[in-house]
């Protein structure tokens, strides 16, 4: 018995040793290593697993050989939790010697991981993860963002709103950084646009399991609408709950579209009907390269991509034109991301292009509202803002 | 008090073994793995002299790791503080801490002290999610590392910062070990074993388990202070239970009441972890590597393993079977 312990630490030390020695070093001819920093376990597993495939599928699409130099993807699991993050950015930049980072679903892992890229001089291409900051006062020149900034979403809303005879609105979201800056973002442009608050609420995150006494604090103050902000599985159930308190046909119910995602818009079904919602994709897009995309996603996956899956379906593409224009180097890491300022297309959103000022893309912004569409339920664009830009907001990046 | 006869002898191989795997290591394994070993192998011995020896099984113990954490980041960020003035401050206030906190739990015992232990960490830890000074959930960065250029070295280089680690942690294994061989570790163990009688003895048994809940929640500050100059950043999670349950996990892997089974049950649980995360090492046993994502429950599989043929952990397993006296000790 002494022995097979003692046997079997000594099996678990050199496993050890056999992982720490075995590191590879980089020729002309060897594969261009994608790093995919996206959670595997935890609360936003199932988002990364939908960023991993979408990715897959733009490698098919677009070609995963550039110069002779096959794109070969690396993966480390962030856990959806900040420290874990960060030890599996260094896993894919040390350990790996990854060309290029893309992933962060929350905004939480991309704060962590932050300045190690940065420091690292390593490409990372944001694909979920909006928190403002990131492409505004903590900007890098390593970390560009292929999905949206929060600010980016909502701040067209207020105006819309107010224009559209909403007067009084009520704010609710959960109690974090992000919920805040949603919220924040859509008062400013209500309340210039002449709109009033009719009050907010900030139920705690994770803790929420009834939405009854906020939503009755709701109905009391008789708002013409209410903006909210929830994702996942309490977006589910807010909408389910709105409509049971009996709102859903007196106080107009908008958000972020995350509210209304096409990842499960057809659980909330006939609740959702009529909600407003502002996003940067939705599926129902009328144009010839969205319908394509979206048919090659259901004949594979069986179901719409959502605006999480497009945004690393087009975070792959922005990495291969690079490379294309590079001829497949990667050594010149500084023209591999000024490669990614000069790369344009017209993919499943509709323009897409980062912005080489912040890093952010520039993209349109889709109002919609939900509508019944065949026997499911879908959003439907109302109006387009196209080519939505981010000011500096305190980004100044040299290299 | 205990012979322990495998203690020596364990130390110094596990101490060889450490200053081996450094010297032949790269950036990765210098900067994540034995670091990360380090950090939670302090966390780990800390907390084994509340577990192994005053048997109080505490499940709030990263809540000290993440006041320790905050206080480096906000001293250092905040008021320009140098980091060497800022580490003694970090393990001073979450002592501080445990001495207020600690003066009532201690008075609990069993699942009880487990409970409320459990809901302080979630208490810091909340305070930590919404205090907007700190960055809320986001977190704050920029937290600077130890400076040690009047020594000629260069802690942001990966090798030297984990020396620094690995060395923080054997001082904290001698600190330990100085005080569970004292008398004052004797009587914890006796409190242990039989708090009434203790008591009885005129012991105030209280001031002695306070005494052991401040001086672990001290090197967990530190623990803390050291965990954020590693990351340079700074977030609740740190404080979260699971972490909290990670560091007890390491404590029973390697075995409780022996410092040193800690630091080798930190060691067994983050070696396996990395490994088990890692597609390339399924691959190296010929299964798919998809079983990567599911790293998590392989892992709790052997945990449950060693749970059922080594009840007393990987040290303590050892240590019976050098004595040869039966299964049914421990």
């Amino acid at each position: 018995m002494k022995t097979t312990t003692l046997r079997g630490l000594g099996r678990v030390a050199a496993a050890g040793l056999l992982g720490a020695l075995t590191a590879l070093p980089a020729s002309a001819a060897s594969p261009i290593k994608v790093g995919l920093l996206l959670p595997s376990s935890g609360v936003f597993a199932g988002l990364g697993k939908d960023q991993d495939i979408s990715f897959q599928m733009a490698l098919e699409d677009f070609g995963d050989e550039v110069g002779g130099r096959k794109i070969v993807l690396v993966r480390a699991d962030t856990e959806s939790k900040p420290n874990s993050g960060l030890a599996a950015a260094k896993k894919l930049i040390l350990r790996d010697r990854a060309d290029v980072l893309v992933g962060v679903i929350s905004s939480g892992v991309l704060g962590a991981v932050r300045d190690y890229v940065d420091g690292a001089k390593v490409p990372l291409i944001v694909t979920n993860a909006g928190n403002d900051d990131i492409t505004g006062e903590k900007c890098s020149p390593w970390i560009l963002r292929s999905s949206f900034s929060n600010d980016q979403i909502v701040r067209e809303m207020g105006p819309w709103m107010a224009r559209a005879g909403y007067k009084r609105v009520f704010l609710m979201a959960f109690d974090y950084a992000g919920g805040h800056q949603l919220m924040d973002s859509f008062r400013k442009g209500f309340v210039a646009a002449g709109g009033e608050i009719a009050g907010e609420e900030y139920p705690p995150l994770g803790e929420t399991k009834d939405f009854g006494p906020y939503l009755a604090k709701l109905k009391a103050a008789e708002p013409d609408a209410a903006f909210v902000f929830f994702a996942g599985g309490p977006a589910i159930k807010f909408v389910k709950e709105y409509a049971a308190f009996g709102l859903k046909d007196t106080v107009k119910l908008a958000g972020p579209g995350w509210l209304t995602s096409a990842l499960y818009v057809g659980k909330q079904g006939a609740d959702a009907e009529g909600t407003l919602s502002i996003l940067n994709y939705v599926p129902s897009i009328d144009s010839a390269e969205n319908k394509g995309f979206q048919e090659r996603f259901r004949a594979k996956h069986g179901r719409d991509a959502s605006e999480f899956g497009v945004a690393a379906y087009d975070a792959a593409r922005l990495v291969i034109e690079a490379l294309q224009a590079t001829g497949g180097a990667t050594d010149d890491r500084q023209a591999l991301v000024a490669a990614m300022h000069r790369v344009q297309f017209n993919g499943p959103r509709g323009p897409f292009r980062i912005d080489p000022a912040t890093n952010n893309v520039i993209q349109n912004i889709y109002i919609s509202e939900v509508e019944k569409i065949g026997d499911t339920y879908g959003a439907v664009v109302k109006e387009v803002r196209p080519n939505v830009q981010d000011a500096p907001n305190g980004c100044s990046k040299p290299f | 008090m205990r012979r322990d006869p495998l203690q020596i002898p364990t130390v110094v191989l596990l101490v060889l073994a450490m200053a081996a795997w450094w010297h032949g290591a790269d950036f990765y394994v210098h900067e994540v793995l034995l670091s990360e070993i380090a950090l939670f192998a302090m966390l780990a011995m800390s907390l084994d002299l509340l577990v192994g020896y005053a048997g109080m099984v505490s499940l709030g113990h990263a809540a000290f790791l993440g006041i320790g954490a905050y206080v480096t980041a906000g001293l250092t960020v905040f008021l320009g503080w140098p980091v060497a003035l800022a580490m003694p401050a970090s393990a001073l206030v979450a002592g501080l801490a445990a001495l207020v906190v600690g003066s009532f739990v201690v008075r609990l015992g069993g699942v009880f002290f487990i409970m409320i232990t459990l809901a302080i960490g979630q208490m810091v830890y909340a305070y930590f999610l919404k205090a907007r000074e700190f960055g809320a959930d986001d977190g704050m960065s920029g937290i600077p590392r130890l400076d040690l250029s009047f020594l000629g070295l260069d802690t942001a280089d990966p090798a030297v910062f984990s020396a620094v680690l690995l060395l923080a942690a054997l001082a904290v294994y001698l600190l330990l070990r100085v005080v569970v061989r004292s008398p004052y570790g004797a009587t914890l163990v006796a409190i242990h074993q039989n708090e009434g009688r203790v008591r009885a003895l005129g012991c105030p048994v209280h001031r002695y388990k306070l005494g052991a809940y401040v001086l672990a929640a001290a090197i967990a500050g530190l623990a803390g202070s050291l965990t954020t100059q590693h990351s340079s950043f700074v977030s609740p999670d740190l404080a979260f239970w699971t972490v909290s349950g990670e560091v007890l996990i390491m404590v029973i892997l390697g075995g409780g009441g022996s410092i040193v089974g800690a630091a080798i049950g930190a060691c067994a649980f983050l070696v396996l972890k990395h490994w088990l995360s890692a597609g390339e090492s399924w691959e190296a046993l010929g299964l798919p590597t998809f079983m990567a994502d599911h790293w998590q429950l392989v892992m709790g599989s052997l945990f449950v393993l060693v749970v059922l043929v080594a009840a007393d952990g990987i040290y303590g397993r050892a240590r019976r079977l050098l004595r040869r006296d039966g299964p049914q000790a421990g």
